[in-house]
């Protein structure tokens, strides 16, 4: 008999495991029918996303960031895709690497460097930080810290409208680590049968902090191979090609607000840098670190509207002047004032105060 | 769905077993069920606390235990009762746990069953540990999980069959779809057409069964039991069959379900088709069944005596069967109340 473990602990050993090398690019995808100016609005806010996180990271390392951070450096696709077919009433629900989605759905990035930055001006007046970025007023719902807890919400959200009848849809972000916990069964499970407008989208960026996902994970796609157990479709895209997530995002949403159910989507991408500021990400193999950068979603993106026509000289432009609108927010977040001890038991509950319960 | 034994008691298939161990299984499923209605009955004379009765899954309970060697681990739920009995759960430990005496949920230390556990797929989890922890200890002894459709849209479920599919843990998951989650209907549960093709999402095979059928529940476990043994890891078995009765003693089923759909089970009961297909080879006749019940009965009525017959339990039982080593305000709690009852009977 043999007692042997499928998972060999010398897998463990991070310098013994295969890189995981990315598909290739899809030129293919320049075909794909979407305006030219929507494409290029999803340049400029793949940008604006790109460096107003960069700028998160350098203001971090000044040490004017409280807390931490979790950059979605690499899969700026994802969030930029999704947002753009997304109705402006409809709801996201994101984790803790929210900077991209906060931003994909138009919340102003003064206020969200500012909030990183702990200022009364924020999003949430500087009391929520980098890990909890909301902007209701954009549809932008929360970020969430607890793995896997905000797909039960983002089902509640998504149940609301369907009893409303507003014809809204739910959007929820998720990683690869989260098709594990088990309240993404519950979730998925509840939407599926009840068939609520949400659309379930798992950034697949290959590792769960420090793991692998494919060591934890007896399927090779942790999140579209799970589809069938709850009556889905697989879907599983590139998340570093921001028209292939543009078009799986119409999709899922149109079918969402047809009353037709969720769509789970899988987007394999790879996060550039660590899992939080804290990490250097040194665990990866170089060569797929490369092959990854190699396939930055921004880049290629670049290249494919230079294939389409569209001058390199607005394409600089674009990028010059979110570089000023990055720095006008960075003056205007350092320059605002941190909250006093009178907020500190404000805006936690919906009639304001705390007060009638002490 | 696998069946190898038909609801009119048509061999469709080869016999996994030869016609002594049928004989033997179908009275174990005598006993189960004789066991089964006298708990309903000493519930509604009020000797047992609330009972969930498995009228109609002896099959799949009898079958899929007679798979295992004799000290695999089990970790069933309330329901399963005959598959713990079968497993060598004494069955006055069975009755005396649903009296309410603690002293049921500690079977001898040689039966690798666990108490039946009442959360909904908690217990799942309990089970890939052990067929883990004895794979790490490089023992052959695999692990068998009973439960419920109902349970298969908790996250524990999630959480325990992805864990055991990938380290490839010996155990096998034996899902009773009974077809209600107490008043919830199984179209009601889950999307998925089937829970056997759930298993794909953790990367094992999946197998769905008869669960009214002894021969292809007996087969598609043995099946399982041998790949687990093996070192190749987990299996989901979904077993379709029927609670024929409440979901417990406390439940009008008549409120949500269909009487026509229970006459249509009760014809596919899981005795009848073994008794058609024995009696068909000259192994049972009208005496011999009388024979079978009466002592079926007599098991059933022992057990129950012994249950009864426990002392009761000393007020500071309570503090055991929980601990290896009892944490400090257990200890200190166990001292009040020895300092109280002293000071009581002083």
């Amino acid at each position: 008999m043999s007692t042997e473990m499928r998972a060999d602990p010398g897998l463990y050993d991070y310098a013994l495991r295969p890189p995981r090398l990315p598909d290739p690019p899809k030129p293919e995808n320049d075909h794909l029918p979407i305006d030219i100016e929507v494409r290029v609005g999803m340049y400029e806010m793949q940008q604006l996303i790109r460096q107003t996180e960069k700028r998160a990271h350098d203001l971090f390392l000044q040490n004017l960031v409280k807390g931490t951070t979790h950059l979605s450096l690499g899969m700026e696709a994802i969030a930029t895709g999704f947002a753009r077919a997304m109705r402006p009433d409809d709801y996201t629900f994101a984790t803790y690497r929210g900077h991209a989605h906060t931003i994909a759905r138009g919340a102003d990035i003064k206020k969200v460097l500012a909030e990183l930055l702990g200022r009364e001006t924020g999003l949430l007046k500087g009391k929520g930080g980098s890990m909890h970025l909301t902007d209701v007023e954009h549809g932008m719902m929360g970020s969430y810290a607890i793995i896997g807890a905000h797909l039960c919400i983002a089902n509640g959200a998504a149940w609301s409208s369907q009893m409303r009848g507003t014809g809204q849809v739910t959007v929820c972000f998720f990683g690869d680590g989260t098709t594990n916990i088990g309240a993404f069964h519950e979730a998925v499970n509840f939407a599926a049968l009840w068939k609520l407008p949400v659309v379930f989208v798992c950034e697949n960026n290959l590792y769960m902090e420090y793991t692998p996902i494919d060591l934890v994970t007896p399927v090779e796609h942790p999140a579209a191979d799970r589809a069938s157990a709850y009556g889905l479709e697989a879907v599983l895209i590139d998340g570093n090609d921001a028209d292939e997530v543009y078009v799986t995002a119409e999709e899922a949403i149109s079918r969402a607000r047809r009353g037709e159910g969720p769509t789970l989507v899988e987007a394999v991408t790879y996060r550039q840098g660590g899992h939080s500021r804290a990490d250097p990400g040194k665990y990866r193999p170089s060569e797929e670190l490369q092959a990854w950068l190699d396939k930055d979603p921004i880049k290629l993106y670049h290249q494919r509207l230079l294939r389409l026509g569209v001058p390199e000289s607005r394409l600089t432009e674009i990028a010059q002047d979110v570089a000023r609108r990055v720095d006008e927010a960075t003056e205007f977040a350092k320059a605002s004032p941190r909250p006093g001890p009178e907020h500190l038991l404000t805006d936690v509950w919906a009639d304001g105060g705390s007060e009638w319960r002490n | 769905m696998r069946q190898l034994l038909t609801p009119s008691g048509d061999l469709v298939g080869e016999a996994p077993f030869g016609l002594d161990l049928c004989v033997r299984l179908y009275r174990a499923m005598v006993v189960a069920r004789s066991y089964d209605r006298k708990c309903v009955a000493l519930q509604k004379q009020g000797r047992l606390a609330t009972y969930a009765p498995f009228e109609g899954q002896e099959a799949a309970q009898i079958g899929s235990a007679a798979a295992l060697e004799p000290d695999d681990w089990m970790v069933a739920t309330y329901r399963d009762a005959a598959a713990m009995w079968a497993q060598g759960y004494p069955m006055e430990l069975l009755v005396a746990g649903r009296t309410g005496d603690e002293r049921g949920g500690s079977p001898p230390d040689h039966v690798n069953v666990l108490p039946p556990s009442i959360t909904v797929g908690g217990h799942m989890v309990h089970a890939v540990g052990l067929a883990w922890a004895e794979r790490l200890q490089g023992s052959s002894r695999i692990a068998i999980t009973y439960f419920g459709d109902g349970a298969t849209s908790e996250g524990d479920f999630h959480e325990a069959l992805n864990f055991a599919g990938v380290y490839g843990v010996g155990c096998v998951f034996f899902c009773q779809n009974n077809g209600w989650a107490i008043s919830m209907p199984r179209s009601a549960q889950t999307a998925s057409e089937t829970i056997a093709q759930k298993a794909i999402a953790y990367g094992m095979p999946g197998v769905q069964v008869d669960g009214n059928d002894l021969f292809a529940v007996y087969e598609v476990t043995r099946q399982a039991v041998e790949r687990a043994r093996a070192g190749e890891g987990p299996t989901l078995i979904e077993a379709v069959t029927y609670r024929l009765g409440p979901h417990t003693t406390s439940d009008d089923p008549g409120r949500y379900r269909d009487a026509g759909e229970v006459e249509e089970w009760r014809r596919r009961d899981p005795l009848e088709r073994v008794r058609i297909f024995l009696s068909e080879r000259g192994r049972w006749d009208p005496e011999w069944q009388a024979e079978v019940e009466e002592k079926a009965a007599r098991e059933v009525e022992r057990a129950v005596e012994l249950a009864e017959s426990l002392p009761p339990p000393a007020p500071g039982d309570v503090f055991g069967g929980m601990f290896e080593s009892p944490p400090r305000h257990l200890r200190e709690q166990q001292a009040t109340l020895e300092l109280y009852r002293a000071a009581g009977e002083g």
